[in-house]
């Protein structure tokens, strides 16, 4: 019996054995990984998404003027001011919410590996008396979503500069980072600086004029010759947050820098009682007497310009909000 | 070796090339191969490059329930992985088996606890049911408890996705998820090899001859073809043979040749045989004839009508072929 098998296993033997080098070697694995054909973080099916999201967010609360509702796409410095403004559209004859409009222009979309992230987008023109609104989007971590944090319509005749498209995205700057000259950091600080030292300021002529801090110095004027009519004092501090400052590159090379501003107006008179207006009666916090002070909580975009600028370029602010978010009498 | 031997020995050849197709096509390796592992995580990733290896061949992923796959940049996928458990397939190392790697979380999960902000809106209070510690958690899905803000695509399936690998943009990272936080069971690759099997069937069919060759020579060996071998030879003589002493019957043609009646009457006239020295120059073979006068030629009768006999061929033409014939 054996006899018989052994030529039938050596058959099948020899049958496995010619099918076994018969058969293709695995292919060998791909060492190295193709390139991203879009490295920016947010396609533009995803920073629809996210702006669509926000916008009805945003819708909702303004419907029920709750900034409670604003919890999930608008956060920061939006939610304050949007909170400021339900107080104010509350009472009778009070302005409505700024109009944000929900098509955008433009979208300028990050190109960072690592967290925060911002998006930026550039609405479209609300109506013929408005600009259009550059806002901001935050994103902290990969578990949260980007968050709205703050908006600036542009300033009259300001261009934005030409950001890299989201196929790429933007280099996040740090807003210490030396690939612009000055930083990021340096220019907003400079600008704070003009805006405290006032318009007769050497710094004044380093940066691009804007109307911004035009109307700024101008109130500044007006409330200072006021309180020395009335043998008081007007103080204004400006404290930038560089911790809620972002940066990003452009396609010249510069930088777009955003950045939150805080400015108190202190007006002081003697013997006297100061009023406000009757619009701004919903934000008081306590009972004046001689001393008020409003709150803005402010919002600039700067253009830093690249080294592929024309000559004698300047750092310019190109939007810019200025929201009072708070009166007291202190 | 005779003829015979070596057809049994092609015979002996054949049937061991018929053999071996035969088994050879019964175990042909297939074309379509699905190496596959198994996985115990509710999370399976194939990187860039594997996704790159695969081509155009479909990813699958069993699990149970709803499977959702998803891209992402490197980085955001590696940011987001870093808080699971995760199965990475790594490679192919045979034809039936992936290679894969675990990888822990990084990372704490992150609270699922609400935020603590104030908020002025009514938050809904859930009510306790009777019997609630009583009933399974609800599960959880591990996609949407996280920002999906940096997903780029998305495919979905119950209990089975499968995905075309070239579906994936290039340089993105595919991570399958088992929406409720279940573990996938398994994932495989289709893949399309080269078989070089083309000569299974040619062997086959020349065994195939080969064993046929030999199952004549086989057969032959085993038939005695001596006795109708001699019959058919016996039979030939038989007919082939003319003995010395046979008498040609009246009549027939055999006893006509022999009285020479085929050969030519020649005219033995002066002027046939002047006229026939005449053309000697022109037509040699016919001047003897006319000089002998007897109708045979000279030197040549008893040759070749004979000869014709002994042969036992025919004139052509010739009526009474009959008589001959025994």
């Amino acid at each position: 019996m054996s006899r018989r098998l052994l030529p039938l296993a050596a058959v099948a033997g020899l049958s496995a054995l010619a099918l076994a080098g018969c058969v293709s070697d695995v292919p060998e694995p791909v060492t190295s990984p193709p390139d991203l054909e879009a490295s920016g973080a947010l396609l533009e099916p995803q920073s629809d998404r996210i702006v669509a999201e926000t916008m009805a967010e945003l819708a909702a609360a303004d419907r029920a003027r709750r900034p409670g509702r604003l919890n999930d796409r608008v956060g920061g410095d939006a939610v304050t001011i949007r909170g400021v403004q339900y107080t104010l559209a509350k009472a009778d004859d009070g302005p409505a919410p700024v109009t944000l409009p929900a098509e955008m222009q433009a979208v300028y979309v990050s190109a960072a590996d690592t967290w925060p992230r911002t998006m930026v987008t550039v609405s479209e023109q609300a109506d013929e008396d408005s600009t259009p609104v550059v806002m901001l989007w935050v994103q902290e971590d990969i578990l949260t979503d980007y968050q709205m944090r703050n908006w600036a319509h542009m300033i009259p005749g300001a261009t934005l500069p030409a950001m890299p498209g989201p196929s790429t995205g933007a280099e996040q700057l740090a807003m210490d980072s030396d690939a612009v000259s000055p930083t990021p950091q340096e220019v907003v600080e400079s600008y704070v600086e003009l805006l405290r030292a006032g318009g007769g300021s050497d710094l004044d002529e380093t940066f691009a004029p804007d109307s911004y801090r035009e109307r700024l110095f101008t109130a500044r004027s007006t409330l200072t010759d006021a309180a020395k009519e009335a043998d008081g004092e007007y103080v204004e501090t400006v404290q930038p947050s560089i911790a809620n400052s972002f940066a990003m590159a452009t396609a010249d090379g510069g930088a777009l820098v955003f950045a939150p501003l805080t400015i108190d107006s202190s007006f002081t008179v003697e013997d006297a009682t100061v009023s406000i207006d009757e619009a701004d009666q919903p934000l008081l916090d306590g009972e004046l007497d001689d001393t008020v002070t409003h709150s803005y909580l402010d919002f600039i975009v700067i253009h830093i310009p690249g080294a592929d600028a024309e000559e004698g370029s300047l750092p310019g602010v190109v939007a810019a909000e200025h929201n009072l978010i708070r009166v007291s009498d202190s | 070796m005779s003829l015979r031997t070596t057809a049994l020995v092609a015979g002996v050849i054949g049937v061991l090339l018929l053999v071996t197709g035969l088994v050879a096509d019964a175990q042909r390796p297939p074309r379509e191969v699905t190496p596959d592992a198994a996985v115990n995580t509710a999370v399976v990733v194939y990187e860039p490059a594997m996704l790159a290896f695969a081509g155009d061949n479909r990813i699958g992923v069993s699990g149970d329930g709803p499977i959702l796959g998803l891209t992402a940049r490197p980085a955001d996928a590696e940011a987001w992985l870093a808080d699971h458990t995760v199965t990475y397939v790594t490679e192919m190392l045979d034809w039936e088996t992936l290679a894969t790697t675990s990888a822990e979380p990084v990372a704490p999960s992150p609270s699922a606890s609400p935020s603590a902000s104030p908020s002025d809106e009514p938050s809904p209070s859930p009510s306790a049911s009777d019997g609630a510690d009583e009933e399974e958690a609800e599960p959880v899905d591990i996609v949407a408890e996280t920002s999906q803000d940096h997903w780029r695509d998305e495919f979905r399936g119950t209990d089975r996705l499968s995905i075309k690998a070239s579906d994936v943009v290039p340089g993105e990272v595919l991570v399958i998820v088992s929406t409720e936080d279940t573990p996938l069971t398994a994932t495989d690759l289709t893949q399309t090899r080269d078989v070089q099997d083309g000569w299974i069937t040619p062997l086959i069919w020349w065994g195939a001859f080969l064993t046929l060759v030999g199952v004549v020579a086989l057969v032959l060996r085993f038939i005695d073809f001596r006795p109708a071998q001699a019959k058919g030879e016996e039979w030939i003589n038989k007919r082939q043979r003319v003995s010395d002493g046979d008498e040609p019957a009246p009549g027939s043609r055999r006893a006509r040749r022999e009285a020479g009646e085929h050969l030519p009457e020649a005219s033995l006239d002066e002027e046939a045989v002047v006229s026939a020295r005449s053309v000697d120059s022109a037509s040699p073979a016919s001047a003897p004839s006319a000089e002998r006068g007897d109708g045979s030629q000279p030197g040549w009768p008893d040759t070749t009508v004979p000869g014709l006999n002994e042969m036992g061929l025919d004139e052509p033409g010739d009526g009474d072929r009959g008589e001959e014939r025994p």
